[in-house]
């Protein structure tokens, strides 16, 4: 059942599905509860802008990726806050900017690169020490962060307003959120592709949230289904010989189909217990 | 400012792009003092909340909050308890009633640190006050409407504030639960002392509470005492002659011709 391992690229392909899984699903909670699955999906396709710059540029197309998804996130917060935008629309607009910036770069390129579409679909198998060092570093500061600031995202997530009243700065850590988003999507581009990702940000903490009304019970259930789809999507990628990036998202659906058929939350529930903070 | 004073408003005028929300409003409020507000909607007592907050800035004059002034307001709203007006919580939101009355120590701990047992304790002992301590491991959202409000205020309380704002506290809620939310409040503010800043559309319901009150609309048509204010000369003025003030058991009651008493 193991023998895949016997290859370095599988090791590393599964590790790197593995940080994947669990950055993606541990900032999805946030993703979930705040409603912002659209500013996932705007950030993968800024990223997209970035990776094409670099391939222009003869840079790291993930480091002009960070770039690209960290500055694309200032712009959507910054452009939201003067221009009196909802986060929705702000988005809208730089969805589609950093995305014609990215066919603007393609077409500046004096010859086709297909490398530049692997990182729509992602190629997980093609995932490098040097992609793995890199993403190991990034899951680190996405997870860090969420840990260090585990009460105040509470509060930011539950009630923005009451937040501020009680002297969090909240302008402050959105942005953070944001940011840490931006860097979210980068480390999984590789792995899942621009296209893929948006279903890891949002489908491991539905299916957590099908099954916990705690807070802090979802952020483990989360990272519990977003790894477990990751690894099993990989093994049936590599028996089945279907692309890895699709059978990661396909296993991740079933996964939230069957927690919503047997969520305990259908059946019984109101008392949740609290959280140990 | 003297003293005694917790509040205090000179000349304040809070300004939007369009719009003014407050102009020119002073007044001052003394500590352990009951301000009923009252005024039609869009008459800017929410936004004399926020002032208090540090929340608006005022684009002229001056507010003083337990002796902090202009951006020293944000330090000190660790110790004003809030109670917005609101819908209701979001029952989706995955947090205990425990949890959500436990975020009210948030500021006080600050950042990057965990609540301590003496943070919980406070907190089991804010909703004790409120009456929801069976409630604590329910869902925040699944709770009533009444005791939404009650988890509310239980957070408020649970920051052992010195102010307490509420912005229409029982504007969601029937009449009983109404009743027992003022009671509750009154009984907060005397045993702890507080500053009550209370915004309402019914000045009945929390009369026999009040040291003072004030009528809003965008600016300060009337102020001071209940007795210097809830007469009907002073109400006929305000309310264009549309006010009855009936005495019944002790008691006073203001009847306007429109809803916004």
């Amino acid at each position: 059942m193991l023998d895949f391992l016997q290859y370095s690229f599988m090791q590393r392909a599964l590790a790197g599905s593995l940080v994947v899984g669990l950055t993606c699903s541990i900032i999805g909670v946030f993703v979930v509860l705040r409603g912002m699955a659209f500013a996932g999906s705007g950030l993968a396709h800024a990223a997209f802008g970035g990776v094409a710059l670099g391939f222009l540029l003869n840079l790291n197309p993930l480091l002009t990726a960070v770039l690209f998804c960290l500055g694309t996130a200032g712009l959507i917060q910054v452009a939201g806050k003067r221009a009196q935008l909802r986060l929705d629309a702000s988005i809208g607009i730089f969805f589609a900017f950093t995305m014609a910036l990215g066919v603007v770069f393609i077409g500046l390129m004096k010859r086709y690169d297909a490398r530049i579409y692997g990182y729509l679909f992602g190629n997980v198998l093609g995932i490098t020490e040097g992609n793995l060092v890199t993403m190991v570093a990034l899951g680190a500061v996405v997870i860090g962060a969420i840990g260090l600031l585990y009460k105040e995202l509470k509060f930011l997530s539950f009630d923005e307003e009451m937040a501020q009243a009680s002297g969090l700065p909240t302008t402050a850590l959105s942005a953070l959120l944001l940011g840490l988003l931006a860097l979210t999507v980068v480390l999984a581009l590789k792995a899942v592709g621009i296209i893929l990702l948006q279903a890891l940000l949002v489908i491991p903490a539905a299916t957590a949230y099908q099954l916990t009304n705690r807070y802090g019970m979802m952020f483990f259930l989360s990272g519990l289904c977003g790894v477990a789809a990751c690894a099993v999507g990989l093994v049936v990628s590599y028996y089945l010989e279907v692309p890895s990036g699709a059978a990661i998202v396909i296993v991740a659906t079933a996964l939230f189909g069957l927690a919503m058929l047997f969520s305990p939350k259908r059946r019984k529930c109101r008392v949740c217990g609290p959280d140990s903070v | 400012m003297s003293r005694s004073a917790a509040v205090r408003f000179e000349g304040v005028t809070v300004a939007y792009p369009h719009s003014v929300a407050l102009e020119d409003v002073s007044f001052e409020l003394g500590q352990g003092e009951f301000l009923g507000i009252i005024g039609p909607n869009g008459s800017g007592k929410t936004t004399l909340l926020r002032v208090v907050l540090g929340l608006e800035r005022p684009a002229a004059g001056k507010a003083t909050v337990l002796d902090a002034v202009g951006s020293g307001l944000a330090s000190v709203r660790r110790r004003i308890g809030y109670v917005p007006q609101r819908r209701s919580i979001d029952p989706r939101f995955p947090v205990s009633a425990f949890d959500a009355a436990l975020m009210g120590v948030y500021g006080s701990v600050g950042l990057l640190r965990r609540p301590l047992a003496a943070d919980r304790a406070r907190v089991r002992a804010a909703l004790d006050a409120v009456g929801l301590t069976d409630m604590a491991g329910h869902v925040a959202g699944h709770l009533s409407g009444g005791q939404q409000q009650r988890l509310l205020i239980a957070r408020a309380l649970a920051q052992e504030p010195e102010i307490l704002l509420l912005d229409e506290p029982t504007s969601a809620v029937d009449v009983s639960t109404r009743q027992a939310i003022v009671e509750l409040v009154h009984k907060l503010h005397a045993e702890r002392g507080l500053t009550t800043l209370y915004v309402t559309h019914d000045i009945n319901e929390v009369l026999p509470c009040l040291d003072k009150v004030m009528y809003l609309n965008r600016t300060v048509r009337a102020f001071g005492r209940c007795e210097e204010v809830l007469n009907r000369k002073t109400l006929e003025a305000l309310y264009r002659g549309r006010v009855v003030l009936v005495e019944q058991e002790g008691r006073k009651y203001v009847v306007v011709g429109d809803s916004h008493a």
